[in-house]
């Protein structure tokens, strides 16, 4: 189907080859033994359809509808069983993909064993802080309870995004509602990367997506979870600490008073995505700065003290966990709770990601995000707009770090963080991000304001001053600032 | 085990907070009685605790600790009516013995609550039973009587000195019969007036004992502490035949009327039960044996000292009611009355099966003996005058008997006694504790499950917080592969949708949630259906004050837009003054069972009351609303398609122009 201006075409495969690709739809047959996993790569090109015959299954801690089909693509992921299961897996493209089946030998060597029994550690502690709240609460005193705020680190590729989302899922579905942070602007969480977002998790999440995407109008059969983001709009953290800094103690003041309000969600309490903080500077090249790792345990220590986190998980590094026990362990949190550090392996079966799949994975995000995908197509709307007419900022590198023992002050942030810039033909395919703030405002105020949503610079024309901007709704822009950032690259083939 | 440790875990804190319990503060007061209200799988170990706790406490702390007992009572009743009752006379009368004369008024003013019905309910039944205070109100009696007596005749002129509660010498008994106390197990049939058998007879925890708790001596040489206390440690038959004729009826120790409240009482728990799991065949068959076993009370003139018996069972199946269907994943032997039935007779079977389940196997058939055996003839007319006539279900009673020659006909009580003790109804009588006494599992399987549960294994589900607090934050400890976590993730879980997978519990609120989530599917089906005609985009994500003031909503379609009236209502319902639940559906911030009527929004539920329900717009609302299986309805839900009909509802129109 055409939308107008945009060109873009839904890859609807013409009525003959249709025959054909049936033809060539082979189905195998699945079976999974208690702590088995099917693991699977799936690429862009094809997509492989998982449907769970018997048993039980689940990915990431959601467990599989019986005899519904999911639809996987571009994708690298598992399903595991603790029973047993029978899975029907369906491809049109069989040499496309790859997947195994991982049989361990010993349930205890499983990574998944590990989460289990952490999450229902968590459960217990929820419980408890339930009795407290409730004892308290007849009492007359103020709640002070507040379930675990989990911080999951470790290096890239060592599965904190896979045990965050499983913790989740697992949490989710014994009825609690976890606040869901995710604090690595590499990927996004149910918003585009570069940005840096929490959302409650009170219901089932869509297995065939990462976190699942951003609300959209009109219903879905996954029920929506409403983000709050901030645009970071820079890789890493310590390509702008400071920014960084300041938006995640952003972040945890609105999720603090959120949980402070909302007595589901301070149940359940927090799990913290952190990305590769603490790890990536000694690993990645180090721009001269000599300290590099240590800063890096600086940022997580601010990601921690600013969400008070009480249990740190660290995946597939010892080195790294020795360094945050020796740091952290024994210590209290600013609730006065004592600090857990435990280590865990490398998730089984965690992949890295290569920077190609990555930039597809978010090449795949921003699509969806204005176009939707095959279960739901999106109408975006293209507007012509005059330079006048549009405020854009943009976020500044700035590596300089700040001192890790004086506490984060920014009286000066309005001339590091952001800076205004005049619509220019470099801001072709770039996205933007529109933010709740007024066009007048100062850069902090625009800096701290969460995101509204995004807009896709379709086309500039320095000569008629002109922008052509492709927003997800057809409203006003001009209204509201608009930030740009360097992450996510301009995405040039966004409409054809 | 670990669900009996919860509970002395339990018992173990609520004991903590009465002992915080110092004066009458009805906060606190109120505070235990939630704790006991909604913990009533503890029941047991709540009213042990709450009873040792009286009995231990200093003298000015015993008041509000009863009135604890009074309050859980009142607001709570099943089962702690059953658990209280069973040692209240003895609770009473110690604390009674032990107070000041102000705390005995206010004990006094107690006790007369309890044999009315609480005020305000619709119960019209009173508190206690009337056996269960009867013989409290008659040991009173007999002890003012007696203390009077004995107080002209010879304290006349020591008022001051007793006054101050000087022990007295053991002058005289306050009771002239004590000098033939009945040792109450001995003979119970021996017993001419019952209300204690209900104590001594005990097949329970509190059985002999309870007769003479250590406290109190038992012979006549008790101190006196005040004038005119009443004599507590006197065994209750004592008390009894001043007063034979008191109370009309040739005096049957346990009235037949309380018993029948009683069982009705377990029949209405064991109904809820059983809708919360109605696949649970265990419940099945109690169900069924407590209404024959109605049936048969209230058909059959029964002797006193079976009647003793079904009672004490019947307090004691009262533990099982609370325990039993909350264990989560016991493997409670199927339907294992059937298999002790004996072979022969294959429809009369039926009832005498299940009462087996409830009584033990063989028991049915001693009863039914007993009764062909002995007073048949002698008592003639079944109900007299106090006994609740209840619409008997006569020929039932007959149906079991071709299984009573399967057990010789016992010729007197006693043998019966033995009879039912062999079939293991009743404890031997020199073991103290329940737990001792158990039936062999092999005679009646579905009567010990329950009766070793809530005093020795579980008295509630095993909790994630109790199983889990063997890990601890070290890789080794996470490293062990538990397999007992894993059916919380499951079977404990309940079943899943079909459609996504969610599980559900199988227990009444979980099925009306399943319903509630399967009208979810449905409607959002059917939007997606509509909406892909339509043509979606991306929505705008919320501000951070709204994202602040977002609740999770789970399985709710409909409210109204919050966004035309937040200035000119500023976002309370006119009627009870309370702020809307604003959450985020679909693509728009809309208030929660919140209905448009004129220019002004109300909570649809609170404009339902104020209008009667009559009003024509929420009968539209409702009909629109889709649901209409669900109580409440959702006005607005149906306002795209509802709109050119209802004008009153404009919530859609604004919406639709904004």
């Amino acid at each position: 189907m055409s939308i107008p201006g945009l060109g873009y075409i839904a890859p609807a495969p013409p009525p003959g080859s249709a025959a054909a690709a049936a033809a060539l739809v082979e189905t195998t047959t699945v079976k999974l033994q208690p702590f088995w996993e099917y693991r699977f790569e799936v690429p862009a090109a094809t997509t492989l359809t998982v449907r769970l015959v018997s048993g039980t299954a689940e990915k990431d801690g959601t467990e599989l509808a019986p005899h519904t089909p999911y639809v996987f693509t571009r994708v690298k992921s598992k399903i595991n069983t603790w029973q047993t299961c029978e899975l029907e897996v369906t491809s049109p493209n069989p040499d496309a993909y790859h997947a195994y089946t991982a049989t361990p030998a010993t349930p205890d060597a499983t990574s998944l064993v590990s989460y289990l029994n952490l999450h229902m550690k968590l459960e217990g502690l929820r419980a408890a802080v339930q009795r407290t709240i409730e004892n308290k609460n007849k009492n007359n005193n103020n709640a002070v309870g507040m379930g675990p705020r989990v911080l999951v680190c470790g290096p890239a590729g060592s599965g904190k995004t896979s045990l965050a989302r499983t913790l989740a899922g697992w949490a989710t579905r014994m009825g609690g509602q976890p606040m869901v942070v995710n604090t690595d602007p590499t990927h996004g969480m149910l918003a585009l990367p570069g940005t840096l977002s929490a959302a409650v998790f009170a219901t089932i999440m869509d297995v065939t997506a990462e976190w699942g995407g951003t609300p959209s109008s009109g219903p879905t059969a996954i029920p929506v979870k409403l983000p709050l983001s901030y645009l970071f709009g820079l890789r890493a953290p310590r390509e702008n600490p400071k920014l960084y800094r300041a938006l995640v103690s952003r972040l945890a003041v609105a999720t603090t008073s959120r949980l402070a309000d909302d007595p589901d969600v301070r149940r359940a309490g927090m799990l913290i995505d952190t990305g590769d903080l603490g790890h990536s500077g000694a690993a990645e090249d180090g721009d001269g700065d000599g300290n590099t790792n240590t800063s890096g345990y600086d940022m997580l220590a601010h990601v921690a003290s600013e969400f008070s986190a009480n249990i740190f998980v660290v995946l597939g590094s010892d080195s790294m966990t020795a360094d945050l026990t020796r740091r952290f362990a024994g210590q209290k949190t600013t609730l006065g709770e004592d600090i857990a550090v435990v280590g865990l392996g490398r998730s089984d079966g965690a992949v890295e990601r290569d920077a190609a799949f990555m930039q597809s994975v978010t090449e795949a995000t921003i699509k969806e995000y204005f176009f939707g995908d095959v279960r739901r197509n999106l109408s975006p709307h293209t507007q012509q707009v005059p330079f006048d007419a549009v405020t854009i900022w943009k976020v500044v590198e700035d590596s300089t770090n700040v001192s890790s023992d004086e506490d984060f002050y920014d009286p000066a942030a309005s001339d590091s963080s952001l800076e205004r810039v005049e619509p220019s033909l470099a801001m072709s395919s770039c996205i933007l991000a529109v933010v709740y703030a007024g066009i007048h405002d100062d850069p902090d105020t625009i800096r701290d304001a969460n995101i509204m949503g995004y807009v896709w610079v379709a086309g500039v024309d320095e000569a008629k001053r002109k922008l052509k901007l492709t927003a997800p709704v057809p409203t006003r822009l001009g209204d509201r600032p608009m930030v740009l950032g360097n992450y996510p690259e301009p995405v040039i083939g966004l409409t054809g | 085990m670990s669900s009996y440790q919860e509970s002395e875990h339990f018992a173990e804190d609520f004991r903590e907070a009465l002992e915080d319990l110092q004066v009458n503060n009805r906060y606190d007061i109120q505070n235990l009685t939630m704790i006991a209200r909604e913990n009533t799988e503890h029941a047991l170990a709540i009213a042990q605790t709450l009873q040792n706790h009286i009995k231990r406490v200093a003298a000015h702390k015993k008041l509000p600790s009863l009135y604890v007992l009074d309050s859980i009572i009142k607001n709570v009743g099943t089962p702690y009516t059953l658990f209280f009752g069973k040692r209240l006379f003895e609770t009473y009368m110690e604390s009674y013995a032990s107070v000041d004369m102000a705390t005995r008024r206010k004990m006094d003013e107690m006790l007369k609550t309890w044999k009315e019905p609480i005020p305000g309910s619709i119960d019209t039944r009173p508190v206690f039973p009337p056996d269960v205070t009867r013989p409290i109100e008659n040991a009173l009696i007999k002890a003012r009587t007696s203390a009077m007596q004995a107080q002209q005749q010879h304290y006349r002129n020591e008022q001051q000195l007793l006054g101050r509660g000087r022990p007295m010498p053991p002058q005289q008994p306050p009771v002239p019969y004590r000098e033939t106390p009945t040792p109450p197990n001995v003979r119970p049939s021996s017993q001419a007036s019952g209300y204690p058998g209900n104590h001594a007879n005990g097949a329970g925890p509190y059985g002999p004992p309870a007769h003479a708790p250590g406290q109190y001596p038992q012979h006549q040489n008790i101190p006196m502490p005040t004038r005119s206390t009443p004599q507590p440690g006197a065994s209750t038959p004592a008390f009894q035949p001043p007063y034979p004729g008191g109370y009309g009826m040739p005096q049957p120790g346990i009235s037949v009327d309380a018993l029948n409240n009683d069982i009705q009482q377990l029949i209405a728990a064991f109904k809820a039960e059983f809708a919360r799991g109605p696949h649970d065949p265990s419940i099945q068959t109690r169900l069924k044996a407590l209404l024959d076993l109605q049936s048969i009370l209230q058909t059959q003139n029964l002797p006193q000292d079976q009647l003793v018996l079904i009672k004490n069972r019947i307090a004691e199946l009262a533990v099982t009611i609370r325990a039993t269907p909350a264990q989560t994943p016991t493997p409670v032997p199927i339907a294992p009355a059937v298999a002790v039935a004996p072979p022969p007779s294959a429809p009369p079977a039926a009832p005498k099966v299940s009462i087996d389940s409830l009584l033990g196997s063989g028991a049915l058939a001693a009863l039914l003996a007993r009764s062909s055996a002995t007073p048949q003839a002698s008592t003639p007319q079944p109900p007299p005058a106090t006994m609740a006539v209840r619409s008997p279900q006569p020929q039932r009673v007959e149906l079991p008997k071709p299984s009573a020659p399967a057990t010789p006909a016992p010729s007197d009580a006693l043998s019966l006694m033995e009879m039912l003790r062999k079939a293991g109804m009743i404890p031997p009588p020199s073991t103290g504790p329940a737990g001792s006494s158990l039936p062999p599992p092999n005679q009646a399987p579905p009567m010990s499950l329950p009766f070793s549960l809530p005093l020795l294994a579980a008295t509630g589900p095993p909790t994630v917080e109790h199983m889990t607090s063997d890990i601890t934050f070290t890789t080794h400890s996470l490293k062990q592969l538990r397999p007992q976590l894993i059916p919380f993730l499951f079977d404990s879980l309940g079943t899943p949708c079909t459609q996504c997978g969610r599980r559900f519990k199988n227990d009444a609120d979980g099925k009306k949630k399943k319903t509630a989530h399967m009208d979810w599917h449905f409607k959002v089906n059917q939007r997606i259906a509509e909406a892909d005609k339509a043509g979606q985009n991306r929505g705008w994500l919320v501000d951070e004050q709204d994202w602040l003031n977002t609740r999770e909503t789970i399985d709710v379609i409909g409210g109204v837009p919050t966004a035309q009236s937040n200035a000119t209502q500023g976002g309370v319902c006119p009627i009870c003054q309370e702020k809307f639940k604003q959450v985020y559906l679909d693509e728009e911030w809309v208030w929660e069972d919140a209905l448009e009527v004129g220019d002004r929004i109300y909570h649809a539920s609170c404009h339902r009351e104020a209008t009667g329900g009559s009003s024509s717009v929420v009968a539209a609302a409702v009909k629109y609303g889709g649901g209409g299986s669900r109580g409440t309805p959702e006005p607005v839900l149906g306002k795209r398609k509802a709109e050119d009909d209802l004008t009153s509802l404009r919530a859609g129109k604004l919406k639709m122009e904004a």
